[in-house]
Formats: C-alpha cells, structure tokens, sequence
C-alpha cells in the first residue's frame, strides 16, 4: 500500500523531471483524444440539429413530388414527369381512408416591400389552410388563412418571423399593408420563429398566401408539392392507397413507373445515417491510427527511461523491491503520461466545442465522451507501459547495479 | 552463539559465450552473530560473487544456503526481494543514492518496499541519519553531499531496517583517505554495537579492522584467518560535520 503511494510519487516525479520529453511524447495521444472528443461533439450537435429540422417533417407526413428527394434514378429518367396538379389534393383526401390532411404547396421566391424596405428573396408559398395541420406550423401573431379567402383568392399574407423582424420592426404587423410587385396584401398572421432547416434553409425567412390567390396571380404551372398528413399506424397503406390513387389519376398501365415520387422523412434519415456513418467512420480512423503512433511513442520513451534509470533499478532491487513493485512503479508512469495527454486533448476538445457551438452549429461535449477518452487514454498507456515495465521488472539487480 | 549463514557446497556457475565460468567452485561457510568479517581477493577471483550471493542478489547453481533458518537456495525472486529488505543492508563503492531524491527519503526507501507506515518511516530513517551524524543534512540531495557524507547516508540507509547482517562492498574505493577512515569508523561501531558486519576489500589495511579475513582465489575460499581481538580504534579523529 506505502508502496503503491511510493510509485505513484516516484512517477509522477520522474514526468516532472523530463517534462518537455513527457509533453512532446504525449503530442499522439492528445491528437488522438482530441480527434475522437470533437467527432463525438460534432456527431452528438449534428444529432440534435438534425431531429430539430425532422421535427419540420414530421414522421406521418407524405410529401407528394416531381422527384424523388435522394434518388438514385438517371436524370433522364426523370425530367419529362408531368406536372402535379392541386385537384390531386381532393382526389387523394376522398379515396384514401388513412389520409387526415392534405395541403397543395407551390412555391416561388418573391421581394416584399413596405415603404422603403424590402424583403428580397422570400420564399413565397401558395397553399391551403390545412398545410398548418401538414406542417407543424404555429401561428405567433394573427391567425392562418380560412378555406373562404383561398377560395375566393384573398389578398392576404402570413409572414415568417425575420420577414416580420425586417419590414415591422418595433410595430405590430397585423393588419399592414404589403406589396408584392404591383399587388398589395393585407397581413393577418405571422409564424413563429423555427430556425434552420439543417442548418441551411431558413423556413423563417418566408412568406405563405392562400392557393388560390397564388394561382391567379402568379402560375398555374410550375413547382408544387402536395404535403399529406396520413394516419401514423398506417403508413405503408396510405402510401400504397396514394401510389394507386395517382397511378390511375395518370392512367399508367402496370408494367409501367411512376412518374412521381412520394417521398417521407426517412429519406433524410437514411441520407444522413450514412454521413454520420463516414464522419464516425473517419473519425475513428483518425483517432485509431494517432491513438496507435502515439502509444508506440510512449513504448519508446517508457524503453528509454528503463534503460537509463537501470541503476536506480538496481539499488531499489536490493534495497527491497520486487518486481511487481518495479514493475508498478513504471506501468504508472506510462499511465499518468497519457492520461495527461487525455486531460489535454479533452481540454482542447471542450475549447473547440465551445468554438463549434458559437460560430457553426448547436454542439456541446457529453461529459460521457469525455470519460470515455480519458479512459481510452489509460488503456493506451498500460498497454505501452507493459513491455517496458515487464523489462524494468525483470532486469537482474547484479547487472542493472554495474550498469553505467 | 548461534549461526546466522550457513552456506554449504555453493557453487555459481555462468555461461559467458559456450564457455562455463566457476565464479564460485564449492564454499562452505559459517557466519555466526556478531562477527566482523573481510573479504579478499584478487579481480575475478570470485569475491563480487561471494558477495552477491551472500547479500541474497544471487542464487547458487549448486549447494544450500540458509540464512537464519530461511532456505534462501530455494526462493524465487519476490522472496529474495524480501529476504534483502529484511535482512540486508548494502552499502555500495559508489554510494548508489538515488540522485533527486533528498538525504532522508534515500534513507527512507527500504522502508517503503516493507510497508512501514510514513510516520514510523520518518522517525526511523532520521534515528539511521543521526547515528551517522548527519540529521543536520537530511534536507540535502546527494550532490550536495562530499563523498564520505554520502556513504554515511548509504549507511544510515542499510542500517534502518534493522537488518542481521550489513554487507559493505569496497566502501572506501571511492573517498579519499580521511573520509575512508571516518567510514571505517562508522563500521566499527556497529560492529562494537552488535551488529555483524561483512567487508569485501582488496586493501590490507581495510581488511585489518575484521577479526576474520577470508581470501578468495578462484571461486574457493583458499585461506580463513580468525584473530581473536579485532582492531577497532582508528587513528584518525572523528569531527562532527559542521552544520
């Protein structure tokens, strides 16, 4: 026990005593813990952004396009598909028993001005009052548009929480006047701020008016999207329902394609499970291969310190020591020397996660990762340790005490 | 009195390159209690080994050894590590402290391989450091130290544990004539206090403080000379370090 006290001193004694050659050796172990510390921030804030931005799509929602989102047909394939018509809407909600809610969606981006400010590049979406049951939308200020104003081809607006923050700012919105080209709309609603759609797409920089309105004003053709919300414990059958409802809508014969694309959240999960997958995967090479080097060093260093501390050796042999105690005595130093360098990597990690938190994306260190690579670490210098401590261990105390 | 050693028909043999070598070729010795023995020999005669084998560093190719009882031919090394700690202590030609670390923790370190409590451990190595004369030093790291200071801390440092028998190995080779002197006066008293004391010379002089001299030639114990009153006194004075 005074012995076990003893060598955790006389190790820690002898780093003390050849600090620069400690920290130097060290440098691999730090890169190592450093890498896997940050890809381990990194994955667990992408984690978070991503279920933020899949709370946008949400799970029981099928959205009805052109294309498929990830798809992995040839382009030609794909570019002469018709156009998706808003009538799909009525058809899908009459014939499919699993189908809740239903929303055309088309979109352009537009500048909206009020004075002098304007607002350029909003995305400006034409849909139907159901798309606040399909998208999750909670309205701040104001109220969403009826079933009467898209019939009727209202001039009416909601706003996303920037375009509101940047045409109104300290004034209350509701009710205003905007213009869009040469029509004025009214504003009667503003949307509550939702953030990035990872990380890229700001959904508050928008603007939705009623489809009908859109339809008149703007295209009958162009982009659109039907967003339809299905009954979550019958996914698969209101796929299938939608898939025949619009194959027959298309008149396609069976051998045929379709010539559309029902795509759903899981997409983007797929999508990003396999770059998880590469960032990981990389990750752990990295932190693999400068965890080995580094422990490799530390073997060296741990070879060089035996050999010229043999005669210490020696006079503790025969003095009383036995090899186990020898043996403990340089396994520890192999062990504080890279736990020291797991407390540096940690520490450059949790620097660096405070970096990535403020300037790229939501992300803080799990305090089990960081348990985790201090314990890596201290695997790394035992297994390093062992073959010098064995050595240190077994010298013969006559030789090692004639030692130069 | 009784015996302590008790070596019967050792032999150590090495085998440097193919080529057998008969460090020790057949000793048989008896060490009794309070005895003050030196041995002598030419290099290579097989002294060091005689030594070694003695102070438990090495083990016999052939032959018994016993030590208090304690069949030392017979142990593995975590025995002899122990055997050592308990039983001797070594006081080296160079000294062999341990440079970093102070004049009391080098004392201390055997006490530390017997698991001694740290209380206990400080009192004993500063009673070994005083009876060297040199508490006063204690705090002081080993090349602070002149030499013959430094060997009274090997001594203080073999003495702590209380061990049966102090094994000195050419322990005035290093110093100069009046450190060597004031060394020799150290072993003379712990000899005087009870103690047994086994020194390995190549000095006449030296060999002359032990009551029994042993000479060695060609791993044999060739000559064993007991005089019944040793000489003790030395003619040199004893100065108390200046602090």
């Amino acid at each position: 026990m005074f012995a076990f006290v003893e060598s955790i001193r006389m190790a820690l004694s002898a780093i003390w005593g050849n600090k620069l050659r400690a920290g130097l050796t060290t440098l691999g172990i730090v890169i190592g813990i450093l890498a896997v510390t940050l890809m381990g921030t990194l994955i667990s804030g992408l984690d978070r952004s991503f279920e933020k931005s899949m709370s946008f799509l949400g799970k029981d929602v099928l959205y009805i396009a052109k294309h498929e989102w990830f798809g992995d047909q040839e382009w030609w394939e794909v570019r002469n598909r018709p156009d998706l018509k808003a009538e799909y809407v009525e058809k899908i909600k009459s014939q499919s028993k699993y189908v809740k809610a239903a929303a055309p969606v088309a979109m352009r981006t537009a500048d909206i001005s009020r004075g002098k400010e304007t607002a350029v590049g909003i995305n400006m979406l034409g849909t139907t009052a159901e798309f606040l049951q399909t998208a999750f939308l909670n309205i701040d200020d104001g109220r969403f548009f009826t079933e009467g104003e898209d019939r009727s081809g209202a001039r009416v607006i909601v706003i996303g929480y920037d375009v509101a923050n940047l045409l109104f700012e300290n004034e209350n919105p509701i009710g205003q006047k905007v213009k869009m080209g040469h029509y004025v709309f009214r504003v009667i609603g503003v949307a509550e701020k939702q953030g990035k759609f990872l990380g890229m797409f700001n959904i508050d920089n928008r603007a939705l008016i009623p489809f009908g309105t859109y339809q008149r004003l703007f295209s009958r053709r162009g982009w659109m999207r039907l967003d339809v919300k299905v009954d979550p414990e019958h996914i698969e059958e209101a796929k299938d329902d939608i898939t025949a409802i619009l194959r027959r809508l298309r008149g396609l014969h069976p051998g045929e394609k379709n010539d559309f694309a029902i795509n759903q959240q899981d997409a983007f999960r797929q999508q990003y499970q396999t770059m998880k997958l590469a960032i990981g995967g990389t990750g752990i090479f990295i932190t693999v291969l400068s965890l080995v080097v580094g422990g490799i060093g530390i073997m060296n260093i741990m070879f060089v310190s035996v050999k010229e501390r043999t005669r210490e050796i020696g006079v503790r042999k025969a003095i009383g020591a036995t090899p186990g105690s020898i043996m403990q005595q340089f396994l520890l130093e192999a062990l504080f020397i890279c736990l020291f360098g797991g407390f540096v990597g940690v520490t450059l990690a949790l620097g660096g996660s405070f970096m990535i938190d403020k300037y790229i994306f939501p992300s803080t260190m799990p305090i089990t990762l960081a348990i985790i690579s201090l314990v890596i670490s201290s695997i790394v210098g035992i297994l390093a340790g062992l073959a010098p401590s064995y050595k240190a261990a077994r010298l013969d105390p006559i030789e090692a005490l004639r030692y130069e | 009195m009784a015996d302590m050693i008790k070596l019967r028909g050792v032999k150590r043999y090495y085998d440097v390159g193919g080529e057998i070598v008969r460090a020790l070729d057949g000793v048989d010795l008896t060490i009794k209690y309070n005895e003050y023995i030196s041995i002598m020999g030419p290099s290579g005669s097989g002294k060091s080994t005689m030594m070694n084998m003695i102070g438990c560093l090495d083990s016999p190719t052939e032959g018994t050894y016993e030590f208090e009882g304690e069949k030392v031919h017979e142990m593995d090394d975590n025995q002899l590590a122990s055997i050592r700690n308990r039983k001797i202590g070594f006081v080296f030609q160079t000294f062999n402290l341990l440079p970093k670390l102070t004049a009391l923790r080098n004392v201390e370190l055997p006490l530390i391989y017997a698991n001694v409590p740290r209380e206990d451990r400080l009192e004993k190595a500063k009673i070994a450091l005083e009876k060297v004369s040199l508490l006063d030093r204690m705090h002081h790291k080993p090349n602070e130290l002149s030499g013959g200071q430094r060997q009274r801390v090997a001594i203080a440092r073999a003495l702590v544990t209380n061990p049966s028998i102090i094994l000195a190995d050419e322990p005035t080779g290093n110093l100069d004539s009046k450190s060597g002197a004031e060394i020799m006066n150290v072993l003379d008293d712990l000899y005087n206090e009870g103690n047994t004391v086994i020194l390995v010379t190549h000095e006449a002089y030296i060999a002359e403080h032990a009551h029994r001299t042993l000479h060695i030639l060609d791993g044999k114990i060739k000559d064993d000379v007991i005089k019944n009153k040793p000489k003790t006194k030395i003619t040199v004075l004893k100065k108390k370090t200046p602090a």
